[in-house]
């Protein structure tokens, strides 16, 4: 495939870019939700 | 006064968390199907959908430029909408803050990545990464105007102070998406007009190609949305978080000042 780099950079940016995000949110929810009580928790 | 036997009945209890996530029954179905929407995604971008006639395979990078600034987009919108919600007195709650705020921090990421997508395709077809051009130029100024928004949440006071002064910037930041949408017909552009969603333009595409660039939007949204819950949720508890923490400054106040009586 032509330019395979190009594009391949850019899914790769992409997605990762997106995992990472997601590592990120789910990572720090459950690090601050360790700390606190469930009535600081609407959504349970 | 309350006696030792009913300030120990009266007392809070502190219990041990149960819930030690942000997720629920619906975020996690709703994850399920933004993976498999994402990896269906990849599949057509990269292999199945046909190169174009004049753009040849580079076009492949088009479904993640279209995908990531539609989601963009539609994240600066939600926040301004979620920030009048929050300045309008019958609807005012620090929730519509959080959303907006994180809807806001997806939607510069997302920017982000249109930049960087669209800088990708601009090697590849104008033969350079960056031009100032008016709608690069504009969209690149509408990311700093959110970098900004962020930075503004980040300064210090209480959480309605920030929820104030935020939704003002979130207000007025939002206004420059019709500038930037605009950009290409208030100015001379390289940058190419809307096609597919002009229904004047005598544009024709693949029926593959225009699944293709629909299943990028729908896919990207729905990762949106994933991430705007979870993102949300997290904000609540860093506000628990920090009002616990002026709580348990008080309380030692206090009792400092109860020693030194």
């Amino acid at each position: 495939m032509k330019d395979l780099g190009f594009i391949l950079a850019s899914y790769i940016s992409a997605f990762g870019a997106a995992g990472a995000l997601a590592w990120w949110v789910l990572r720090r929810g459950r690090t601050l939700a360790r700390q606190l009580p469930d009535e600081d928790k609407p959504w349970t | 006064m309350a006696t030792t036997a009913e300030s120990q009945t009266t007392a809070p209890v502190a219990t041990a968390p149960t819930v030690l996530h942000t997720g629920t029954r619906f975020t996690r179905v709703l994850g399920v199907l933004t993976i498999a929407s994402l990896a269906v995604l990849a599949l057509f971008g990269l292999i199945i959908s046909p190169e174009d006639i004049t753009q040849g395979e580079s076009v492949r990078i088009l479904y993640i430029h279209v995908g990531t600034v539609w989601v963009a987009y539609l994240a600066f919108v939600v926040t301004a909408v979620s920030s009048a919600a929050y300045l309008w007195k019958r609807t005012r709650s620090l929730t519509w803050d959080r959303i907006a705020g994180a809807s806001a921090e997806i939607g510069v990421v997302f920017m982000a990545l249109t930049l960087l997508a669209g800088a990708l395709w601009g090697r590849l077809s104008w033969g350079t990464f960056w031009v100032w051009d008016a709608r690069v130029t504009t969209t690149a100024f509408l990311f700093i105007t959110y970098v900004g928004y962020l930075a503004v949440r980040g300064l210090g006071g209480s959480h309605q102070q920030r929820a104030r002064r935020s939704a003002v910037v979130a207000l007025l930041a939002v206004l420059e998406i019709p500038l930037v949408h605009f950009s290409v017909k208030l100015w001379r552009s390289v940058h190419q007009d809307a096609s597919v969603a002009d229904r004047t333009s005598n544009v024709t595409l693949d029926d593959t190609m225009l699944f293709t660039l629909m299943l990028a939007t729908v896919a990207f949204t729905l990762l949106y949305v994933w991430y705007v819950f979870h993102r949300q949720r997290v904000l609540t508890l860093e506000d628990a978080m920090d009002d616990s923490g002026l709580d348990l400054a008080l309380a030692e106040r206090r009792r400092e000042g109860e020693v030194a009586r």
